[in-house]
């Protein structure tokens, strides 16, 4: 930042850089969509590799292609869950199941972090609580979740909710905890009530490390959700797997896995196009 | 003294304090016997050397703490709390990340509950003031130090506040930016006729800026002479500090300071260190 001072100018960083200096291709010479696609290889490629390496190890007889199915294979499997609804109905199962847990705990936790931050007093008397259940681990009480709520939807939902509740709770009361006393004090010099000072000052300050959490909390999810699904459920992309493994109809599995994953990427991009527009205001991190 | 903007009396400022090791809590004077009267409208800076309690006094001043005893007036009125007739501006900037320059210079008004058209008029007219307009919806990590503390001058101002308290403001920024900020602050000053207390550790920036200059003493925290500053080295124009008046003046300074830390000095040989900022404790709320 010094050197910024003396030249009077701002320097404002910038993301993004001409692609095509990447893909080696004159600047000034190419299309947007060239360029789009250049920079889409550039960080692609390892991905492709590997889906690629999926594609032939089976099929050159490097590994046994009933153990690992050729990709074509498993997203033919794939197409045959679509077209017959199987691949719908476990997936909005799964979602139902993820997003309600998920969304429950974001409403009801954040709020509960913030207090527990902003009141020391309270802090202190939650603390070991905090301590000793978040060192359970969610899925030794899956059991003891299924022996109170039974192997229905609440099970579930609760299991989904716990595993989420533990990121966001210690995010949320770090975030509030981190946040600067010269703010706090910035704000109190301008008269700012206790209640001002905690909408327009921490709730603002606490957010990106906030929004670490929720990220936290959604991974989360994802992987309790599986986990419970393949224990005692009808329905669900965690019940699909364990069911076609037991069945031996091993390229749904691998597309009942490739589903996972696509839910989480899907919710951890949109979780991320959120997070950047409520924290625009960030100094961009890293590579400027 | 009736006519004083500010009035301080006898004004002790105790801290609790912990030796290394959980030691006994001891108490600490901070600021001790300060009494000063700042007349409406006038520039006092305070200088003296780092831990004589220039923050302390200016938190106090802030009404962000409570002297042990003596008594803070402002127009022969108890401070009580933090309010928006008096206006702080900070060494770190103390800018809010979230918040545009613009958005910034508006917090103080958005706090008061201005309309918000009246608070972005007011606040375009404080940013023009300190020349920052084409800034207005920069964040403030888009900005340079020196624009950074315009911005959180303007945002002190915009609430029009009839103190400006002024926490070593220009001490992190490079000495040509330094010098360009005081001749704006001095600007800045004639032009909204605020009181304004000024604390800085440099003699050059005292006395270029203030009408008195205020030095403390540490340990106890003491302010003890008030040197008075002619009118002509407040010019802001570049050449005062080449007058010989600045030199006698600064030299003055100087020797009354290098005093109390030759002092401080021998002292401390037989006292404690001095103890962490972090881990005073007001005595009283």
């Amino acid at each position: 930042m010094d050197s910024l001072e003396t030249s009077g100018l701002p320097l404002i960083p910038r993301r993004s850089r001409p692609l095509s200096r990447y893909a080696g291709l004159k600047p000034g010479t190419t299309t947007v969509l060239q360029r789009w696609l250049a920079g889409w290889l550039r960080r692609s490629w390892l991905v492709l590799v590997l889906l690629s390496l999926w594609e032939i190890a089976p099929q050159a007889g490097w590994i046994d292609s009933t153990f690992l199915p050729p990709l074509s294979d498993v997203l033919a499997a794939g197409w045959g869950l679509a077209l017959n609804g199987q691949l719908y109905d476990n997936v909005t199962a799964s979602l139902f199941r993820m997003l309600s847990g998920f969304a429950i705990a974001v409403v009801l936790i954040i709020p509960l972090g913030l207090a527990i931050g902003r009141y020391a007093r309270l802090g202190e008397a939650c603390n070991q609580l905090i301590e000793v259940l978040r060192n359970t681990a969610p899925l030794a009480l899956l059991p003891v979740f299924i022996l109170l709520l039974g192997i229905g939807e609440v099970a579930k939902v609760t299991m989904v909710f716990y595993s989420c509740a533990w990121p966001l709770l210690l995010n949320t009361i770090a975030a509030v905890k981190q946040v600067d006393p010269l703010l706090i004090k910035s704000g109190r010099t301008m008269g700012a009530t206790p209640v001002q000072l905690f909408t327009r000052v921490i709730l603002p300050a606490a957010s990106p490390t906030i929004f670490v959490g929720i990220r936290l909390a959604s991974a989360s999810a994802v992987l309790v959700l599986v986990a419970s699904e393949m224990v005692g459920a009808k329905a669900g992309l965690g019940y699909m797997i364990i069911y076609d493994q037991y069945s031996f109809l091993i390229p749904q599995m691998y597309f009942g896995i490739l589903a996972i994953t696509a839910i989480g990427l899907l919710l951890n991009y949109t979780l991320e196009a959120i997070e950047g527009r409520a924290t625009r205001w960030k100094a961009p991190q890293g590579n400027v | 003294m009736s006519t004083a903007k500010i009035s301080l009396r006898q004004v002790r400022k105790e801290f609790v304090v912990r030796d290394e090791g959980n030691g006994p809590a001891r108490r600490f004077v901070a600021l001790d016997d300060a009494t000063l009267d700042v007349r409406p409208g006038e520039f006092l800076t305070l200088v003296g050397p780092s831990g004589c309690g220039k923050s302390t006094l200016l938190d106090l001043l802030g009404g962000l703490t409570m002297p042990t005893s003596g008594q803070i007036l402002l127009d022969g009125r108890p401070v009580t709390g933090p309010a928006r007739d008096r206006g702080v501006v900070f060494q770190q900037y103390a800018l809010f990340p979230w918040r545009t320059a613009l958005q910034n210079i508006a917090f103080g008004l958005e706090i008061a509950r201005v309309r918000a058209s009246e608070r972005t008029e007011k606040a375009r007219h404080y940013l023009e003031l300190v020349g920052l307009s084409a800034f207005a919806n920069r964040y403030p990590h888009e900005l340079s130090g020196g624009m950074k503390q315009r911005v959180a001058i303007a945002r002190s101002l915009a609430y029009d506040p009839d103190v400006l308290l002024m926490d070593e403001p220009f001490a992190a920024l490079d000495a040509q930016t330094r010098e360009t900020l005081q001749i704006e602050l001095l600007r800045i000053w004639r032009a909204t006729a605020k009181t304004i207390i000024f604390i800085t550790h440099g003699i050059d920036e005292a006395v270029v800026l203030g009408q008195r200059v205020a030095i403390m003493t540490a340990r106890p925290g003491r302010i003890g002479r008030v040197v008075d500053i002619p009118e002509e080295l407040n010019s802001g124009s570049d050449d005062v500090r080449s007058l010989p008046l600045f030199g006698r003046l600064r030299h003055e300074i100087w020797t009354l300071l290098r005093e109390d830390v030759w002092e401080t000095q021998n002292q401390s040989v037989a006292a404690d260190p001095v103890p962490d900022r972090s881990r005073k404790e007001p005595v009283h709320g």
